[in-house]
């Protein structure tokens, strides 16, 4: 996307490694931005880098990175997402790398943002980021819902106490931001924090160990703040005394600190950590007026149903119904119409071309029945996975994710794992790449692994193009339901596997938990676009890099040994010819099917891919009609587009229960426009169908999958025991369903 | 005094004590407590019971924060009554 070179391109002119800029007198300025989970950081930082954000990950970990550079009044800035965190603690990856930042990278200023209506806990955070001496501007967001709640904040008396400026903003009304940037980019010097007073008991241990830092190891202070340095010492903090390499000389530590301890009655952490949330606590009142009589709100509202005990459960299901619904509706009309293209005027253009510089006929071959039938088929799914991210979002944005968890708590218990493990296992719904990534917010390894292994039974975004192909060939008329079932299917199943897994592999007790609960919100449709696109890139960075490899490459298998009669014959087809007998039982045993299985290791949508190139390019060739001109093309093209987005608008319309008869006569449209789906009917029935889509669903994670898992855990182990269940389960489910299917009459 | 985990819903009290021991939550053997405390679990404040169902996980009310807990941890945690 045009930001990322754009980032990318002004570091390399402006590197951020030097804090000049070359244009005269004007400062480079590196800004950090920290705040609690929650509290519209992430909106704030879209609303002031808007396309400019760069999306990266931190160095060596997974947790995800967001920088900018722009010019602000003539100032070239960089800004800098932290990890959202209520402490600058070592407890988590999140903590650790925002403090880790600050600490060594020295930001110029940190933007401190805080949420306006729960001071108390985000000042807590605020203290801490004073300890550091660095520059703080708070931004005050959400400051709108503070005002409607009846809050009065008195900013002048918080400025003068934390001796910081403080701009109240709302990041999604884009309100506040420019004072905020010109607080930010102006003066520094000025915004340096007062040193709040921890009270007699701890200033003066504090001293004590202070006078001992700078005379004994002054060095230390190069590296670290020392405000911060003598109370992390203070505190014993393993990850500050392992790096600096104090050993075993912390005699004087012991000295400074006996009385403190004695007087409390408890360790330093604990004491400095209350003493903390005390300044916060203290400040919050003193700032502070709240209304006496307090409305219901309506987060509260909401969730009386959403949490319900008995409505809970039935609400969360048919909210991922209806969530399947509106993807399969709003994209199959955008899906259909890109399928018309590439296999009409795209094809048709690149063999033109490819006539016209007399390329043999074995490349225009490659072109467009290896890489323009593999690529094409698959990038055909475009909409329907940017679809689907896109309600992901909207779940995860509007705070319905974390309820998510919370109901399903329960069940997951039944599994031997907690509602926090279900996030990830939500997430794996859009990608399960990512979903193995964020067991990282796990703190328990046996949670960690247990959850990693069902993941892949969570029906991720890559596997819809397969059930899409066959859903439109033969389940068209009950296509969200039965896309709905594969979803609760893989659900069902992870749950079996779970308990199977608790009884064997993961005896003992699942650890407790604690998470917050964001109150609802709107998504702006800014950051549900920017997220969108975040997670549905990394689908066109496959489609652009491993199956267009892989097409090419199935293309040479289906056409090699060289001169090959039949594909059959080809050594794809020779391999396919070896498995299909271990699918007969299951409906599908033909080497078709199972040529695009294996080749389906790699990517699950490329067993769509390699179905295109087998079955289509043999037939396409009966139906060369007149070919159209390229005015023609461009015309149809928008023509076919509008009509697309009207299909899509009317079916979003249906879904909600107005009668609407297009459904029916565009399922007949599409047969025509797509040749596989025809071929399919013949080769499938609707029931060994269906046992194939749930062996696509069950079968074996993806190779991406596996380099996660490896990465996550540091070994192979339990991408193995992966990759062996899942082949066991996808083989026996499609056995029953198959079997149990004839059995009952349906095939 | 009375274990946070048997407040019904509706209900407010005072946290007197945290009891959630060191290192019970953490597998690496880092203490999970602190994370109780940093989400505003504090000695001393009023939380309102939102949400008790009698099985599953609780869901306190702490200012402005809604907190989703653990059964098991929320009977480690003292309160009193208001």
């Amino acid at each position: 996307m045009s930001s990322e070179s754009g980032v990318q391109s002004s570091e390399l002119n402006n590197p951020p490694q030097s804090p000049l800029n070359l244009r005269g007198d004007k400062r480079g300025v590196t800004i950090a931005v920290a705040g609690n989970p929650n509290s519209g950081k992430s909106t704030l930082i879209n609303a002031i880098a808007g396309t400019r954000l760069h999306v990266g990950n931190w160095p060596g970990v997974t947790v995800e990175k967001k920088s900018a550079m722009f010019e602000h009044e003539g100032r070239q800035i960089r800004i800098v997402d932290l990890p959202g965190t209520y402490s600058l603690s070592p407890y988590t990856q999140e903590e650790i790398i925002a403090r880790d930042y600050l600490v060594h990278e020295k930001p110029d200023a940190i933007i401190n943002v805080v949420d306006a209506t729960n001071l108390e806990r985000n000042l807590y955070l605020t203290v801490q980021l004073l300890e550091l001496g660095i520059p703080v501007v708070m931004a005050l967001n959400i400051h709108d819902e503070a005002v409607s709640k009846g809050y009065k904040i008195d900013i002048k008396t918080m400025e003068d106490i934390l001796g910081i400026e403080v701009i109240p903003t709302v990041a999604t009304k884009k309100t506040g931001l420019n004072d905020l940037l010109k607080a930010v980019t102006s003066n520094t010097s000025v915004h340096h924090p007062k040193k709040l007073n921890y009270g007699s008991d701890i200033e003066s241990a504090a001293s004590a160990v202070e006078r001992q830092i700078k005379n004994s190891y002054p060095q230390l202070l190069e590296k670290n703040p020392l405000r911060w340095l003598v109370f992390k010492l203070m505190e014993r903090d393993s990850y500050v005394m392992d790096e600096i390499k104090i050993g075993d000389n912390i005699s004087f530590i012991e000295e400074a600190t006996k009385h403190l301890i004695k007087a409390h009655g408890d360790d330093v952490e604990s004491i400095m950590a209350d003493e903390r949330y005390a300044l916060a606590s203290g400040l919050t009142h003193e700032v502070l007026k709240k209304p006496e009589f307090k409305k219901m709100e309506m987060t509260e509202k909401i969730d009386k149903f959403v949490l319900n005990r008995f409505l809970g459960i039935p609400i969360f299901l048919a909210a991922m119904w209806i969530m399947f619904k509106l993807t399969f509706d709003v994209s199959t009309p955008f899906a259909d119409w890109m399928d018309a293209m590439i296999t009409g005027p795209f094809k048709r253009w690149a063999e033109a071309i490819l006539g016209l510089i007399q390329a043999p006929e074995w490349t225009t071959s490659l072109a467009t029945d290896g890489v323009i039938a593999g690529v094409g088929f698959v990038l055909v799914f475009v909409p329907v996975i940017f679809a689907m991210m896109f309600f992901i979002t909207f779940l995860e944005g509007s705070g319905y994710m974390a309820r998510a968890a919370f109901v399903m708590d329960r069940a997951m218990h039944s599994m031997g794992l907690h509602g926090k493990s279900f996030i990830p296992m939500l997430l794996g719904f859009g990608c399960n790449v990512p979903a193995v990534y964020a067991t990282r917010t796990l703190e328990n390894p046996r949670d960690k692994a247990l959850t990693a292994l069902l993941i892949p039974l969570m029906s991720c975004g890559a596997r819809l193009p397969v059930y899409v192909v066959f859903i439109g060939a033969f389940f068209a008329a009950n296509a969200g339901t039965v896309l709905w079932s594969l979803y609760v299917m893989g659900i069902a199943l992870a749950v079996l596997m779970g308990i199977i897994f608790k009884k064997t592999l993961f005896k003992g007790e699942s650890p407790m938990f604690i998470m917050e609960l964001p109150p609802y919100r709107m998504p702006s449709f800014k950051s549900l676009m920017i997220h969108t696109w975040e997670k549905g890139k990394h689908f066109l960075i496959k489609a652009g890099t491993y199956i267009f490899a892989v097409s090419i490459l199935v293309w040479f298998l289906l056409n090699l040994p060289w001169g090959v009669e039949h594909k059959k014959d080809s050594y794809l087809g020779q391999v396919g010819q070896v498995f299909a007998p271990a699918l007969e039982p299951l409906g599908f045993g033909n080497w078709e099917a199972a040529s695009s299985l294996v080749s389906g290791l790699i990517a699950k949508e490329i067993v769509v891919g390699t179905m295109g190139e087998i079955y289509v390019q043999s037939t396409d060739d009966t139906d060369q009609t007149e070919v159209p001109t390229l005015t023609d093309d461009l015309k149809e093209m928008g023509t076919s587009f509008a009509t697309a987005a009207k299909d899509a608008a009317e079916n979003v319309i249906s879904t909600f229960g107005v009668a609407s008869m297009s459904s029916e006569e565009s399922t007949e449209e599409t047969e025509e426009r797509t040749p596989l789906r025809g071929i399919l009917k013949g080769q499938f029935t609707p029931l060994s169908a269906y046992a194939f889509i749930v062996f696509v669903l069950l079968y074996m994670p993806c190779v991406v999958v596996a380099i996660a898992m490896k990465q996550e855990f540091g070994t192979w182990k339990w991408f193995g025991i992966a990759f062996a269940y899942q082949m066991v389960l996808a083989w026996v489910v499609a056995f029953v369903i198959y079997q149990g299917g004839k059995l009952l009459g349906l095939g | 005094m009375s274990p946070l985990g048997l407040l019904s819903t509706g209900e407010k009290a005072e946290i007197v004590e945290i009891m959630a021991q060191k290192g019970s939550c953490h597998g690496t053997g880092k203490s999970h407590d602190c994370h109780v405390e940093d989400m505003g679990l504090r000695i001393g404040k009023t939380v309102e019971m939102l949400n008790n169902k009698g099985g599953g996980p609780i869901l306190l009310k702490i200012d402005e924060s809604r907190i989703a807990m653990a059964r098991g941890m929320a009977m480690k945690i003292m309160v009193k009554k208001s």
